[in-house]
């Protein structure tokens, strides 16, 4: 992301709707395409405004730009349009927030979202009335449209508004191609819009998909996609589940994601971080009404780890109850039917065995006595290359392994653990001021102890 | 504690004024508007003569019993709705009144009561927006004593069909309404309307549009409304900059109305829906707006209320007044594909105060049709010159649709250059009754009533 930048999203449904005379393609085509070029002069007709959100301002892009509250004239940047959104509680989302906003780049973004004013005045006559007795299909549905745009916070609003008007012009554009590509007949599937956070220097990209088609059907798409901006050919970028989430949407399961982000980095001289990469869920004892305190904590590592592959677009199936993990342990033959429904525990063996058996992904088991160190190595590797949560098991715990940190003049080594056998809220300012995420020392492992720790492998397709 | 109604000085001087000989009674309306904490009443218009020739009933209640019992609460519920279509946004029918020689006096609350729940059941039917929990649903009746000219105010509830009589304050004063401030837009319309293979037109065209503009009139009455360019929350004061002895003018205010192009909430579709659709209907076109607030510190949100319900009732009207037009003139084969013009508003003022009422002209009719109606309707004399058409602009020829023959097209221009027949009045039993009838009927009645030495008038009993 560009310092000094502003991002701006627009969000709105343009309405859809066209006469099909005859189902013969060219037709239809031709209907289609002509339909998309009319929303496209409703986007620049004077009578589209912009809202705001949150806030009293109303923009009418195609008239330069001008607004309804009375400070805010076109010519102004649009950074000044920030001090105008009303947000509810700044003074406690601060406190948390602190550290979140500087690594999110899309923090501070500016909402808005499209409207109609039906009292602009134009050249009309008083109404008629039109009588069309032509059979026809009628086509019907709106359009998710969902532009953002990144400018200099020093641009002037009417400038923007432009922009803003260009985006949505462009993705109808999009949205055509989409449409045409994928049709069948009258059934038009619904193209819809995703946004991307892609490694430097492309940045942000919008991507429209049909609605419908599972990912597995657009490879050839995403293929293309990734030849253009250059992205590996080993890993998903461009799954609908790698889309943006940005920061004021709050994820509607009621998960915590990325709860270590909020941490402060261990304080070792001359320490780096290797840390897990993209985004888990926090899964831990007694979420969803499952009571599992005290021999659950491995199934809850297995979950983080699921959840991960999941939100990375491995996979789309959701992420595994305790049900549906027992299940799988005994249709593998691990385990025999006695075990379902049991509170056994179970081992990294098993959890590297569930993840083949219901996410296909392989895993590497380590084996480390006496908490050697040595294993730093395999694992900072394991985080570079991989970059998958771990889930360790040994004596009587599990835990999920995040990162690992170490000091090369001191040889100081530090573990960032998430910890399963949290029974509270998910609530993230006891999460992490009471250790739950969090870096540990050397004892934190048992001298005596043996571990099994199973190391995810990321599947190589995209 | 009962309501207090402020009267309008000329409402006094046209009750006084009311001819009422012998021992008939006179109904009619009370026309202002209803504001939480008081009431105004601006003007007074009795219901006009009907039509007895046609009916071959006895002409006169020459001693022949009780007047009451005769009185036809069809025609003045009909008057009513009649009149509520002339009536631009804020102003209402508030109420009725009844004018009797003294010995039915203790009668008349109840053929009030009658009266009044009547007339507003009649006055709503067909109503495109809904009653919110602020509205004032009290509406008020007014008996006079021809004999000692006493008058006693009442009220009911008219949502409640169990409703007793309450008692209330009546007040004379001036210039009750010189002060009530304006709101003025203009809103256009370009709305399709899909006729299902299922409708068959002409019959089902007042179902389809009926749907239609259901859902446009919701589009509206959930719309954002701007006031002079400005979005104030609902409970500022829109006279509040006014100083207390500041010399009373009329405000306009212009408004705006923005509706949101949001994704109905209702599913979410993977594909277009795709209706199989036998014709449709094309409403296009500007309507003018207007509306009326009272000086009683009127707030922000009353005054978007007042014009939005203004603008899907003038839109709601014209349709009805056309469909209406149309069930009596006959289907005209050659109207299909062709423009057909909707009647057009006019405006003309109330002698006397700075208001406006308004009408709808056809477009075979003139200026002095409108006077005519007015006189009729309203009971005044408006020089035909006073009578604002120019407000909405007329429509050019009527376009031919190019895959319709040039047979229609002259079956069309012929159908136009015929004056409309004046049909006499039809059995006011009814239920259709459009102006034209309506004009026609009366304008007999009122020529046969006046050689008639019975001056009394007849009401056929239900």
């Amino acid at each position: 992301m560009v310092v000094g930048n502003i991002i701006l999203r627009l969000r709105g449904s343009l309405e859809f709707k066209c006469q099909l005379d005859s189902t013969d393609v060219p037709h239809v085509q031709k209907v289609i395409s002509r339909t998309f070029e009319a929303l496209g002069s409703q986007v620049k007709a004077e009578s589209l405004v912009l809202s705001l959100s949150s806030s009293p301002v109303f923009l009418w892009p195609n008239k330069g730009g001008h607004a309804t509250a009375g400070e805010i004239s076109p010519n102004r940047p649009c950074k000044d349009l920030q001090q105008l959104i009303q947000t509810d509680d700044q003074e406690s989302s601060r406190k948390k927030s602190a550290k979140k906003d500087k690594n999110n780049p899309t923090a501070g973004i500016i909402n808005l979202t499209l409207m109609t004013e039906v009292t602009e005045p134009g050249v009309l006559s008083a109404p008629t009335l039109l009588r069309g007795s032509k059979k026809h299909h009628l086509l019907q549905t709106t359009l998710p449209m969902d532009c953002v745009v990144s400018v200099l916070s020093s641009e002037s609003i009417s400038v923007v508004c432009g922009t803003l008007v260009g985006a949505l012009c462009s993705q109808l554009g999009d949205m055509e191609k989409v449409a045409l590509r994928h049709m069948k007949g009258t059934a038009l599937l619904i193209p819809q819009p995703f946004h991307f956070l892609l490694p430097a220097p492309v940045g942000l990209v919008t991507v429209v998909y049909p609605a419908g088609v599972p990912d597995s059907q657009l490879e050839t798409q995403r293929k293309e996609l990734h030849s253009l901006f250059e992205l590996p050919d080993d890993r998903p970028y461009l799954r609908r589940a790698n889309a943006l989430h940005f920061p004021d949407e709050p994820y509607k399961d009621g998960y915590l994601r990325n709860p270590h982000v909020h941490l402060n980095h261990p304080a070792l001289e001359n320490g780096k971080p290797y840390l897990v990469q993209g985004v888990y869920s926090y899964h831990h004892y007694m979420q969803d009404r499952v009571d599992d305190n005290g021999w659950g904590c491995a199934y809850r590592s297995l979950q983080t780890i699921c959840s991960w592959f999941q939100q990375q677009g491995y996979v789309e199936r959701a992420v595994p109850s305790h049900k549906e993990i027992q299940q799988a342990l005994v249709e593998v033959g691990d385990k025999q039917g006695s075990f379902l429904g049991s509170r056994q525990w179970i081992g990294s063996i098993e959890v590297a065995a569930v993840l083949d058996q219901l996410l296909g992904v392989t895993s590497k088991i380590m084996f480390v006595s006496q908490g050697n160190a040595e294993c730093f190595r395999e694992l900072a590797n394991h985080f570079l290359s991989e970059g998958t949560p771990i889930m360790i098991g040994g004596g009587v715990l599990a835990h999920t392994i995040l990162g690992v940190a170490w000091s090369e003049t001191t040889g100081q080594i530090r573990y960032l653990i998430l910890d399963p056998h949290y029974t509270g809220a998910e609530d993230l300012q006891v999460i992490t001021d009471k250790g739950w995420c969090g870096w540990k020392g050397p004892e934190f492992w048992d001298q005596n102890a043996y571990y099994n720790l199973c190391l995810p492998q990321r599947p190589k397709t995209i | 504690m009962g309501r207090g109604y402020i009267v309008e000085d000329v409402v006094e001087k046209y009750l006084s004024n009311l001819s009422v000989p012998g021992a008939s009674c006179v109904t009619g309306l009370l026309i202002g508007q209803s504001s939480s904490q008081r009431d105004f009443v601006v003007l007074a218009v009795r219901t006009p003569q009907k039509d007895t020739e046609g009916q071959g009933s006895p002409s006169v209640s020459r001693g022949a019993g009780n007047s009451l019992e005769r009185l036809d609460v069809e025609w003045v519920t009909e008057h009513a709705r009649q009149v509520s279509r002339m009536l631009p946004g804020g102003m209402s029918v508030i109420g009725v009144f009844l004018v009797t020689p003294p010995e039915l006096s203790k009668e008349a609350q109840n053929t009030l009561r009658r009266l009044i729940f009547a007339v507003d059941k009649h006055i709503s039917k067909g109503r495109l927006w809904s009653l919110t929990e602020e509205d004032v649903t009290e509406k008020v009746t007014l008996h006079i004593c021809s004999k000692t000219r006493k008058v006693v105010c009442r009220t009911y509830d008219v949502r409640d069909p169990k409703s007793s009589a309450k008692p209330a304050d009546w007040k004379y004063q001036s210039g009750v309404c010189t002060s009530w401030p304006l709101l003025t837009c203009s809103v256009g319309l370009n709305l399709v309307f899909p006729v299902l293979e299922m409708h068959v037109l002409p019959q089902d065209m007042e179902k389809c549009m009926k749907e239609g503009l259901q859902t446009w009139a919701k589009q509206i009455e959930d719309g954002l409304c701007l006031i002079n360019g400005d979005a104030m929350p609902g409970e500022v004061e829109l006279l509040g900059g006014q100083k207390k002895n500041a010399k009373a003018v009329q405000q306009t205010f212009r408004a705006q109305i923005l509706i949101p192009m949001a994704e109905p909430q209702s599913e979410r579709r993977l594909t277009a829906s795709v209706k199989v659709c036998s014709g449709s209907l094309t409403l296009k076109g500007m309507v003018q707006c207007r509306a009326y607030l009272h000086s009683n510190k009127p707030r922000a949100k009353h005054a978007t209320e007042v014009i939005k319900r203004d603008v899907i009732n003038t839109v709601s009207s014209r349709v009805e007044m056309f469909l209406e037009d149309l069930l009596m003139e006959g289907e005209d084969k050659g109207s299909v594909g062709v423009q057909q013009v909707l009647p057009r508003r006019v405006f003309a003022p109330v002698p006397g105060m700075s208001l406006c009422v308004c009408d709808y002209m056809f477009p075979d009719e003139c200026v002095s049709d409108v006077s005519d109606r007015l006189k009729e309707m309203l009971d005044w004399e408006t020089p035909e010159d006073s009578i604002d058409t120019s407000q909405e602009a007329v429509p050019e020829a009527p376009t031919i649709d190019l895959k319709n023959t040039v047979v229609q097209k002259n079956l069309k221009a012929k159908s136009t250059l015929d004056a409309r027949p004046k049909t006499p009045s039809e059995d006011p039993t009814e239920a259709h009754k459009s102006h034209k009838t309506y004009y026609a009927g009366v304008a007999m009645a009122a020529a046969i009533a006046l050689l008639a030495t019975g001056t009394s008038l007849i009401y056929l009993s239900d």
